[in-house]
């Protein structure tokens, strides 16, 4: 909300300076900045015209004697003609600029005349368009003084508000003005004002129903007779525009002014398009439609509060009036409205249609039930006083004249305790005063009358607040103990998950977050879980929720690869969303971890492995067994949007998918290399790392016995069975299992593979005898055999 | 006689072998195992020994002793040479690039959320979670915010369906940990969080945040600038100033906003602070008494704090990143940097 300092002089003598009042109103918590104007020149003065001279040389020049203070006279040449003796006007010095810098002053000779300096028109100052002669300045201030703080002085100041919601009773120059007299200690004033009626009865002319009265405790309405529509005066048009606003009329621009002077939105109607002589205040009947001053055709519902004559609406309460019965130029008789509306009514209506009106943010947070008298008879003075007319006798003012306010109950020393301060009585009551907040004291209790246009006051602890903010928001110390109960200690559920990003990172995985919100296709591309679908998004590209991390991850591989990047992994982790109807929030929320790796990188000048789904392996394995993983297996699995996959399982526990992205997914997402991605299960991973509890075992003191076997087996026999065939019947004495040769070729016979493994055993408690070693191997070959087919070599 | 060639066989590869063995202590083993080693060569020819005539046993002997002797002697001397550091000259380009390798690294909003977690949980705070996807009454509702209330719009919510939204502030956890946990309570919770904004340089359609929440009994506001000014220290450096303006939540009375000083021009005015010196970082305040209502605490016998900030805000001014778009589009020129 925009106000104007002169306004607010209207109501307080202040002595602050703007730049006080701007941090002193911010401290209230009225979040204020002073629309700051920025002058295009620089070392421009005061000067005093001591002498006049024609040019001897130039008929339209003048050769000045210009005073510009501290007793130094300078000559100036000046072209205007207007520059004359005994004037005031702005001077610009040798080496000041215009034009913000564009143009510096030098000393010069114009026809062999000197000139040092020059007095300015307003267009040289870029402070308006008049280039009719230089500025002839009215005023008090010494020669020689700064020309800015002239202009500072004689013009208007803006502070520009931006208002919490709580504070309805700010949004007007009155409200402003009573937080400026909080800043000030002092009270502000109220305007005086006389009505002169005439003999006309208003009851005659008009009647007011109030239908539904917790819509609209409060309506008030004058008539103001034979009024003649037309342009502002200087004044007001001064005023409106002084806030930003455009004069449309006198009759639309008092009520504004009214509106902005004292917070009350006022609505005027013409009179004698108000059929049957009556004012209704009523919800909407079945399929009534209205037409508003905007020219919107609205179908009204249960949430539109109308104010209608004895046939149809005429305005949408406290939102907007309508089209037909508004104030034109020919308009002679006026009804004006000045209603209290309750303020979830407006706002359901206003919010319904999307609408936001000056009229619907001041009554959605609330007016003063008690100022609404007041506002109409002021806007019922000045319609007559500037559109002419005679105010009828009476108002007509229905429904209750104020609301009742409980008294509060406020505690010192429960208020010194909860802000941590120690205020005494006098100086809780001084300021109680500030606030206009009478009271009575009781014992140790104070019972707090709040004034009527602050609506956010009903509990002890909203007055603790305007204490803490009168006394100042830091005036109140800083407590540097604290205390922890062991009570309060809940066990981090998602610790582990800043181990598996360290553990990533420093495997070359760079960290990267994911919008959660994805379209409809991302979510149908690599999970068959239903997806939470948004019914109010940004854009069909950001409708659901994810299902997946891959999405995400893709779109990362494909703007780094766009952007040249030719070798990078990436982690993710993250919440994912699957839809479940029967749950209140039809969500079941889990965490995830996804891995991306992406190699296109040049050839390095040695040989090295290409990336492939063995080392991405690798980095997996790396990562699940830090964080806890002791039982690894994997398994060749179809998964939706890969080529092939693997699933990777602890012990029963499956904890992810890792394998080759298919072609049709690159292309859609326009990656043009391989992506290998693991997608993992992030809760169940956590499981598997708390449940990893470690024990000592002893290292074996044996020696350690090393056999190799090669066997000849059927091409499609998959490493992973022969492996765990062999891990299976080595026992307890087979530590580890090495395939170190892997062969396929013609000589070997059809579909054939020649697989050399290097076992070492070794036992915890003797030596191990090649016998023993041998039976062990002998079991294992059996087993491969009956098993896989496969022949030892 | 057939062992003393096979002897002299050995004795000749042996030297020619020698000749070019690489200074490179795994080849010079694999060396010594096949001529020396328990299986080597010579070890073999002894184990031809059984099958030699017993007359001829003496002499075959003898020259085996001799060929393992100076064999050992030989190779003793020669890998001694290789003892002396620095002399292998035949190593080839040692600057040529060392194999390709990547530098991992966590996300920067990672970072700061972790900066901020550490200094809270120092102070006794537990970490907690709630959901991303939640009901009008742990959103709204219980923190005071009721429907065709203006405070609603102070939060663009995204929707699911009719009472449940993508929560618009980690203030939802407050409300699952208070009905889940008497007083005292003393927590602070990190997450994602959503609101129905235009995605530019400023704002994105999600946001991460840290919650606070301290309840016990006598709780002060004084002790809420305690913390929060601690904390600035802590983050910002210890010469950050930090100032508290009065402000609006409907979940906290009072209600404040948190400034800090600028530390960029140490409040001498710069683009960063707009001139003004200072930096909104959080928004915080006492509980509102409506929230105990909703969760069945007695606020005649409990009072608290509650705070919240942006990470990505944090985060921003912290490493200077001017477009928040930056933290979620992956670009690994950007997340490097932060490795």
């Amino acid at each position: 909300m925009n106000t104007s300092l002169n306004w607010l002089k209207d109501y307080i003598e202040i002595t602050q300076s703007s730049l006080e009042l701007e941090k002193g109103l911010t401290a209230l918590g009225l979040e204020c900045t002073i629309q700051k104007q920025k002058y295009p020149f620089s070392n421009v003065v005061i000067g005093f015209v001591e002498e006049k001279k024609q040019h001897p040389n130039a008929d339209k020049l003048s050769v000045c004697k210009v005073n510009i203070g501290n007793d130094e006279v300078v000559q100036i040449v000046c072209g205007a003609p207007n520059v004359r003796e005994g004037l005031k006007v702005p001077v610009i010095k040798v080496g000041g600029t215009l034009d913000f810098g564009a143009f510096k002053i030098k000393r010069t000779k114009l026809r062999s005349e000197e000139s040092n300096g020059m007095i300015c028109s307003e267009k040289e100052l870029g402070l308006g368009d008049s280039h009719d002669g230089i500025m002839e300045l009215n005023t008090e201030l010494p020669i020689g003084s700064d020309f800015i703080s002239y202009l500072q002085s004689s013009s208007d100041i803006n502070f520009d508000f931006e208002l919490t919601p709580n504070r309805g009773d700010c949004f007007s120059h009155i409200g402003v003005a009573r937080e400026i007299a909080i800043l000030e200690k002092s009270q502000i004033t109220e305007r005086e004002i006389n009505i002169n009626e005439s003999k006309n009865n208003t009851k005659d002319l008009i009647k007011v129903t109030i239908e539904n009265e917790d819509a609209c405790p409060r309506y008030a309405t004058r008539i103001v007779k034979n009024v003649k529509v037309g342009p502002s005066p200087d004044w007001l048009v001064n005023r409106i525009q002084s806030i930003g606003l455009k004069s449309i009329n006198n009759i639309v621009d008092l009520a504004n002014y009214v509106m902005m002077d004292c917070g009350h939105p006022m609505h005027t109607f013409d009179l004698d398009k108000i059929t049957g002589n009556e004012i209704i205040v009523r919800f909407p009947k079945q399929n009534e439609k209205m037409q508003l001053l905007d020219e919107s055709e609205i179908e009204l519902n249960e949430h539109h509060l109308l104010i209608c004559d004895q046939e149809k609406p005429i305005a949408l309460a406290g939102v907007m009036g309508g089209i037909d019965s508004g104030i034109n130029e020919n308009s002679s008789d006026i009804l004006i409205e000045c209603a209290y509306f309750n303020p979830r009514v407006v706002r359901k209506s206003a919010k319904s249609l999307d609408i936001s009106t000056d009229a619907s943010k001041r009554f959605e947070r609330d007016t003063d039930i008690e100022r609404v008298e007041f506002a109409i008879n002021h806007l019922a003075i000045l319609i007559k006083e500037f559109a002419g007319g005679e105010i009828t006798k009476g108002i007509i003012d229905v429904g209750i004249k104020s609301k009742v306010i409980p008294p509060i109950s406020f505690s010192s020393r429960k208020c010194n305790r909860f802000l941590g301060i120690n205020l005494d009585d006098n100086e809780i009551e001084e300021i109680f005063d500030l606030l206009n907040i009478s009271y009575k004291k009781e014992n140790d209790i104070y019972h707090c009358v709040v004034p009527s246009y602050r609506n956010d006051l009903e509990r002890e602890v909203d007055l603790f607040e305007e204490v803490a903010r009168v006394f100042g928001y830091d005036n109140i110390p800083e407590e540097f103990s604290f205390t922890s109960n062991y009570n309060t200690f809940i066990k981090d559920e998602q610790l582990s998950f800043n181990k598996l990003r360290e553990i990533s990172a420093s495997n070359g995985f760079l960290e990267h977050y994911s919008n959660s919100l994805i379209s409809e296709q991302l979510c149908q591309l690599f999970s068959k879980q239903p997806s939470i679908q948004l019914s109010n998004p940004l854009s069909q590209e950001m409708a659901y929720l994810r299902n997946s991390l891959i999405p995400g991850l893709l779109n990362a591989v494909s703007i780094n690869e766009r952007r040249q990047q030719s070798r990078f992994k990436l982690v993710e982790i993250g919440q994912i969303h699957k839809k479940v109807e029967a749950k209140e929030t039809t969500s079941v929320e889990s965490s995830a971890f996804g891995l991306v790796w992406y190699d296109n990188a040049n050839p390095h000048w040695r040989e090295i492995p290409q990336l492939d789904i063995y080392q991405a392996k690798r980095d997996v394995f790396i990562i699940l067994k830090k964080m806890g993983c002791k039982n690894l297996k994997v398994k060749e699995t179809d998964v939706l949007g890969f080529e092939y996959a693997l699933e990777i399982k602890n012990k029963k526990i499956k904890i992810g998918v890792i394998g080759l992205i298919s072609n049709k997914m690159l292309k859609l997402f326009n990656i043009n290399n391989n992506v290998i991605i693991f997608d993992g299960d992030l809760q169940k991973l956590s499981s598997v790392s708390e449940k990893n509890i470690h024990r000592f075992k002893a290292v074996s003191q044996f020696p350690v016995v090393t056999r190799d076997i090669a066997l000849l087996v059927n091409s499609n026999i998959s490493a992973g069975k022969l492996t765990s065939t062999i891990k299976q019947y080595g026992g307890n004495i087979l530590t580890t299992v090495k395939l170190f040769d892997l062969y396929e070729g013609k000589e070997l016979g059809h579909n054939k593979k020649s697989m050399g493994y290097s076992l070492k055993f070794q036992s915890e408690d003797q030596t191990l005898n090649d016998k023993i070693i041998d039976k062990t191997i002998q079991k294992i070959i059996k087993a491969l055999e009956n098993e896989h087919g496969a022949i030892q070599r | 006689m057939h062992i003393a060639v096979r002897a002299e066989e050995i004795r000749e590869q042996f030297f020619q072998e020698l000749e070019g063995l690489p200074h490179d202590a795994h080849q010079i083993k694999l060396f010594k195992d096949k001529y020396l080693g328990r299986k080597g060569l010579v070890a073999d020819l002894f184990s031809t020994l059984k099958d030699v005539p017993v007359e001829d046993k003496p002499n075959a002997g003898k020259i085996l002793n001799e060929l393992r002797q100076s064999l050992a002697i030989k190779f003793e001397s020669h890998t001694k040479e290789l003892d002396n550091e620095g002399e292998n000259k035949n190593h080839g380009d040692l600057t040529l690039p060392e194999d390709p390798y990547l530098i991992g690294g966590i996300h920067p909003l990672t970072h700061t959320l972790n900066e901020i977690n550490s200094i809270f949980t120092k102070l006794g705070f537990s970490t907690v979670y709630g959901p991303e996807v939640d009901t009008d009454f742990f959103n709204f509702e219980a923190l005071n915010i009721p429907k065709h209330h203006p405070a609603r719009d102070m939060q663009d919510t995204f929707y699911v369906k009719d009472g449940v939204v993508l929560r618009t502030h980690t203030s939802n956890t407050q409300i699952h940990t208070m009905l889940k946990n008497d007083p005292p309570v003393k927590i602070i919770a990190p997450g994602r969080v959503f609101r129905n904004e235009d995605i530019s340089v400023r704002s994105y359609c999600l946001f991460h945040q840290v919650e606070g929440l301290y309840i016990d009994k006598n709780v002060s506001f004084a002790d809420l600038k305690g913390v929060l000014s601690h904390f600035a220290r802590e983050f910002f450096g210890q010469n950050v100033k930090t100032r508290f303006r009065p402000s609006y939540f409907p979940f906290t009375e009072p209600s404040a906003e948190m400034d800090m000083s600028c530390f960029f021009c140490e409040q001498k005015g710069c683009n960063i602070c707009k001139y003004e010196g200072w930096l909104e970082i959080l928004g915080c305040g006492m509980v509102d008494p409506e929230v105990f209502k909703s969760v069945d605490y007695d606020p005649d016998n409990w009072s608290g704090y509650a705070f919240g900030m942006g990470i990505e805000r944090i985060a921003m001014l912290k490493y200077g990143v001017k477009d928040i778009r930056l933290f979620y589009e992956g670009d690994t020129r950007f997340l490097g940097q932060f490795a």
